[in-house]
């Protein structure tokens, strides 16, 4: 009897172990398969830098905005983490399109937010957030020359941060620690807003070797 | 790769003490230049170094320069996994590695170095200080069928000789007189086949040959870890070594060094060949030439996929991308303070390292001859593997082979044309 009663305890509690897998299950052709859901931004991510770096700047931050529609008000705590990289990735491609993201056709309306920049105001807002985010990266990863490069891009969009862009730009270029053709193709406009035409064609040659497309570098010269 | 932390072009570690602004108003964009590094002008095989050192300043500076990253038996606790020189790369060929199969199966394909290090278990039984202080200050291929060497630190003669005092703590002092017939010796060593394991550089060959079996098998070791026996008479004095072939285990417990069961005169036979034996001079490695820039486009993918994922990722990348932290040439290690360059994506390599004085600058600054201080760094590691110490530049990839001309000339090529992307 005691042995009757021992079997059907365990089987009772292998009959409520089944229920509970099963309640995390889907029915799937018939059986039941675990639910597992699977992160799929660090892939994301790492494809939208990739884009990025082919010069295809929309297109990266139409990945972004898909995967992250709040990014705007994440706070990145440490670089390296997704939403480090993903603002990153946002910042420049705003910068790169002088604030207006030609992805109107790419997202549905109710995440485009002002990411369009339909108004010379929703332009300003985005470029200034795009200062901020990166801001807040060189914050968090002190005295990196790759993100200063990016930060200094990012400022010298915007007509009230240009000194400080130029100021940034000429400390790195004197030490030959620019990291990218997009921020010597800033510092070349910001030389020539300043009249220094020799300067602008170091600059813009500098950019030349670097870039994979000379496009990079025209809209400076 | 993971984090199988070794050496490699710790670029940024060791290269530079300062550099010199240029002049005037000359754009750095065209250039830069830096001037001198951490001297260490050496011979090779080094003279040994017969400054009195300190156990316990010795200890510490074993803390210091994390000499248990890859060394048992040195009185200090181990390295952590992500930390030890070997550990990955035996539980790579061990299949112990947590990574998938076809991750393992890959990396058995590279992952050739940093397999064994040597113990210090009773190094005092076996080695003379003043050895172990020359060949930490100027290390030099010891072990031939080693792939990697001891790297070059950081380290003053006083410290090294601290060093060798707390390693080879407890050493009998007293000298005894070498007797033994080395003819006999000699055939002692041919009997017992020791070149099976051993290379005797400057003597008539050994019978037999050190052959390493492929793919990678725990029998190799023994091999990987035998000294050339050329450097016996620097490394350990008669009485040491005969007590030491009598019985290895006696001396060194744990040892792959087999009992051949030699009588004592036997034992004392084969050392009076080690140590007496004439040896012809080494022939000196020749300085590979430098390959003249190339004129086909270099990108940074081709430097990347033949130069920097190879071998510099070791040491410098960017911890929130990868296992560990970063490697010794970006956050420190083995007594190298962060220089914090990092190699692994364009903007990262562009971006730098940090100086001695904590100020970053460029990895593509030019030395006083014009040379790229990377490129500097890769010919310098040529130059050591010749025996010739350059007091400019620390060779890199430190403690791994020099990178072949071909190798050195995709990245000479790839500066020299601005870097591109």
């Amino acid at each position: 009897m005691k042995k009757l009663g021992a079997v059907m305890m365990v089987a009772v509690s292998a009959f409520a172990a089944v229920g509970s897998v099963a309640s995390d299950a889907k029915a799937c052709g018939g059986e039941w398969v675990p639910a597992v859901e699977i992160d799929h931004r660090p892939e994301g991510i790492a494809r939208a830098e990739k884009v990025l770096k082919k010069g295809e700047h929309a297109a990266a931050a139409a990945m972004i905005i898909r995967m992250m529609p709040h990014v705007k008000d994440l706070k990145a705590k440490k670089d390296g983490t997704l939403v480090a990289r993903a603002q990153r990735i946002l910042a420049l491609s705003v910068a790169r399109n002088n604030g207006a993201l030609p992805i109107d056709k790419e997202l549905p309306s109710y995440v485009q937010g002002t990411w369009i920049g339909k108004s010379d105001k929703d332009k300003a807002t985005n470029l200034e957030w795009s200062v901020a985010a990166l801001r807040k990266l060189n914050d968090i990863k002190k005295d990196d020359a790759a993100v200063q490069s990016d930060l200094a891009e990012a400022l010298a969009k915007v007509e009230k941060h240009r000194g400080e862009a130029k100021a940034m730009l000429e400390k790195l270029a004197e030490k030959d620690l620019i990291a990218t053709p997009e921020a010597y193709a800033a510092l070349a406009d910001l030389r020539s807003a300043a009249g220094d035409s020799e300067g602008q064609k170091l600059a813009l040659k500098r950019c030349e070797s670097m870039a994979k497309s000379a496009n990079v570098c025209r809209a400076s010269a | 790769m993971t984090r199988p932390l070794v050496l490699a072009l710790a670029l940024g570690s060791l290269l530079v003490t300062g550099c010199k602004k240029p002049e005037g108003r000359a754009r750095p964009e065209a250039s830069s230049t830096v001037s001198s590094a951490s001297a260490a002008p050496s011979t090779t095989p080094p003279a040994p170094v017969h400054l009195a050192g300190d156990t316990e300043r010795g200890r510490s500076l074993v803390e210091k320069f994390e000499c248990s990253r890859c060394h048992d038996g040195t009185g200090v606790a181990s390295a952590p996994l992500e930390k030890h020189c070997v550990t990955c790369h035996q539980d790579i060929w061990a299949d112990k590695f947590k990574a998938k199969p076809d991750k393992i199966a890959k990396w058995k394909k590279t992952v050739v170095h940093y397999l064994n290090a040597p113990s210090f278990e009773n190094a005092g039984e076996r080695l003379e200080p003043a050895f172990v202080a020359a060949f930490v200050l100027r290390p030099h291929k010891l072990r031939p069928n080693m792939v990697s060497t001891m790297p070059r630190l950081r380290i003053s003669e006083q410290e090294a000789a601290d060093v060798a005092a707390y390693l080879t703590r407890g050493a009998k002092t007293a000298a005894e007189p070498p007797s033994g017939d080395a003819t006999a010796g000699r055939q002692v060593l041919e009997t017992k086949a020791c070149g099976t394991c051993h290379a005797f550089s400057g003597v008539p060959d050994l019978p037999m040959k050190p052959t390493l079996s492929t793919p990678w098998q725990k029998g190799n070791d023994g091999i990987e870890l035998a000294p050339d026996l050329r450097f016996t008479r620097d490394r350990t004095t008669f009485g040491k070594l005969w007590r030491w072939l009598e019985d290895p285990a006696k001396v060194k417990p744990g040892t792959l060094m087999p009992k051949l069961g030699l009588t004592e005169k036997e034992a004392k036979d084969a050392a009076a060949y080690l140590l007496g034996a004439k040896l012809e001079p080494l022939a000196k490695k020749p300085v590979p030439a430098r390959l003249p820039v190339l004129e086909r486009k270099v990108t940074f993918e081709d430097v990347d996929r033949e130069v920097l994922q190879k071998t510099c990722r070791h040491c410098h990348t960017n911890p929130d991308i990868a296992r560990g932290d970063g490697g010794p040439g970006m956050t420190g290690g083995f007594g190298f303070i962060p220089r914090k360059l990092d190699f692994s994506t364009y903007e990262s390599t562009n971006g730098g390292l940090l100086d001695l004085k904590g100020e970053r600058m460029s990895v593509f600054t030019k030395t006083k001859d014009g040379t790229p201080l990377l490129v500097a760094a890769l010919l310098a590691r040529q130059k050591e593997e010749a025996g010739e110490i350059d007091p400019e530049a620390r060779g890199m990839p430190l403690g791994l082979p020099a990178l072949t001309a071909e190798q050195v000339q995709i990245v000479e090529s790839w500066v020299a044309q601005g870097r591109p992307q």
